[in-house]
């Protein structure tokens, strides 16, 4: 009793490291950037990250959420965008590539060329209309090597080309400072986070979550994305600690259940940035 | 003066790590190493062709959208030192349009899962094969043979990070150099255009680019862009 006690304790502070550093991340990049938003999909990482937000700023974000709709998604990611924008006062943009879905863009005509129609291009053209000049995103290291790479600030260009290989070292707190060479500074306040401290943050501050990362009939979704190209993985875990518990043990990758995994997108851009696509 | 018939081996994303790892002693040949494309600001196939047929830096003049159709005329490259050359699906230069398209259309396929590896493989292969004939008939038949093979780089991207398939590509590769080895004392230069690196199982372009020589030149971290003069002076003065 007394050792589970120790080890609940431990959970607890290692969490609060986490957030600590997170919400340290957050003001650093308020401090510097004049026009800043958050990007906010409605998954676990996404909506964790709004919540430190809301920690960093007590209470309110102090700057617009940004929610790119492809029109492909769930219904239950709208109605959980909706109704968590309500309760947490959120300054919602909803990003939209009209033009692209009039002319019929959908995963049938290639998922690379709806991603960076529905995704890639919405955002794009945002960006450029609001003039934001830093995002915060929701990505983490663990989520597979390339991202092993990534650093809190990093700077992108107009074509959202990430130089990896030209990069500084973040050592200690040291984070990059703005220069003149970059479109717009890439935010990554939870990348030291895995997925299963997700999931155990999730569960101390009761964070409200989409029902489709919740078992039903033996399957639940453990990466959201657009409906025809997400599928759910064989889990029965029903609840927030079942689900942790089932990360402890589990061997399935977190994105095995998306047609587009980070990996594979991140070399399709790639291949598209060498003008093989 | 030194002059002789050459031959250039012109293998995309040949990386010195893999030539090293498979002991491919025959693509190392008397002297090897690596080349600097520091210089670039991506490691764009085209791109660095160009720049290593004409000796300059010509990142900005080829577009990346126009980038496959691009054409060098022979005055502008050191091809135009050899009296007869032959020059086989030399990008920037004799590249086949139809060939490459046909790679990279299946490459993007790919992608969308409207094709599968293996049809992908394939293709790489037939198109392989095809310049390996049509450069074994060009040897002994021009004062310079250079010749493109996109193997290493094409089955790489999808699956640099399968050992079995990369060991099947080098061997292949390797076999090419040494029978040219075997059957002719002319000048060899193999050369890659870059190198690569994994992501996942996939391939990406890396600047761990490669060279060898059959006779010693004596090179120290060549730049690309150096083989220009290198083979005027050389080879062709």
């Amino acid at each position: 009793m007394q050792q589970r006690e120790k080890s609940d304790r431990n959970v607890e502070d290692y969490l609060s490291s986490l957030e600590r550093k997170s919400i340290s991340i957050i003001r650093e990049a308020k401090a510097q950037f004049r026009n800043m938003a958050v990007l906010w999909s409605t998954g676990k990482d996404s909506t964790a990250t709004l919540w430190l937000c809301r920690k960093a700023f007590f209470g309110r974000i102090p700057f617009p959420v940004i929610h790119i709709d492809t029109s492909y998604k769930f219904p239950q990611i709208y109605e959980f965008r909706d109704r968590i924008a309500k309760e947490w006062n959120l300054d919602l943009i909803i990003a939209k590539n009209e033009e692209a879905l009039q002319n019929g863009m959908s995963p049938e005509k290639g998922k690379l060329d709806c991603c960076t129609k529905l995704k890639t291009e919405a955002l794009k053209s945002l960006i450029k209309e609001e003039g934001f000049d830093a995002l915060i995103l929701a990505i983490r290291r663990d989520e597979h090597g390339i991202r092993a790479k990534e650093r809190y600030f990093s700077p992108r260009d107009e074509e959202f080309h990430w130089r990896y290989t030209d990069q500084p070292a973040e050592l200690w707190d040291l984070y990059v400072r703005p220069s003149e060479d970059f479109s717009h500074m890439r935010v990554h306040p939870i990348l030291h986070w895995t997925e299963l401290d997700v999931w155990q943050y999730v569960r101390r501050e009761n964070l409200p979550m989409n029902p489709l990362y919740l078992a039903k009939n033996g399957m639940r979704y453990r990466s959201l994305g657009c409906m025809p190209c997400t599928v759910p993985i064989p889990s029965n875990a029903s609840s927030i600690e079942e689900i942790t518990e089932e990360l402890k043990t589990t061997t399935i990758p977190e994105r095995s259940g998306r047609a587009q995994d980070k990996e594979r997108a991140y070399m399709m851009q790639k291949l598209r940035s060498l003008g093989y696509m | 003066m030194e002059h002789r018939n050459m031959i250039i081996l012109a293998l995309d994303a040949l990386d010195q790590n893999l030539v090293d790892k498979y002991n491919c002693k025959n693509l190392m040949q008397a002297e090897h190493g690596q080349t600097d494309i520091s210089g670039f600001s991506l490691p764009r196939t085209v791109v660095l062709w160009a720049s290593f047929l004409t000796g300059k830096n010509m990142e900005a003049e080829i577009p990346l959208k126009t980038q496959w159709e691009f054409k060098l005329r022979p005055e502008e490259t050191f091809l135009d030192f050899f009296a007869n050359y032959m020059a086989i699906d030399v990008p920037a230069f004799s590249l086949k349009e139809n060939s490459h398209a046909e790679e990279r259309m299946l490459l993007k396929k790919y992608f969308d899962e409207q094709t599968s590896i293996e049809d992908y493989d394939s293709v790489i292969w037939r198109n392989h094969e095809e310049n390996k004939r049509d450069f074994f008939d060009s040897l002994g038949r021009f004062d310079l043979v250079m010749a493109y093979f996109d193997l290493a780089d094409a089955i790489g991207h999808l699956s640099f990070g399968i050992s079995d398939k990369m060991s099947k590509v080098y061997e292949e590769l390797e076999d090419i150099a040494g029978e040219v080895k075997s059957s002719t004392d002319d000048l060899t230069l193999v050369i890659s255009d870059h190198g690569m690196k994994p992501v996942g199982r996939y391939g990406d372009h890396s600047e761990n680019g490669f060279y060898s020589l059959s006779h010693g030149w004596r090179l120290n971290l060549p730049r690309l862009t150096d083989f220009y003069n290198l083979i005027k002076q050389k080879v062709c003065e």
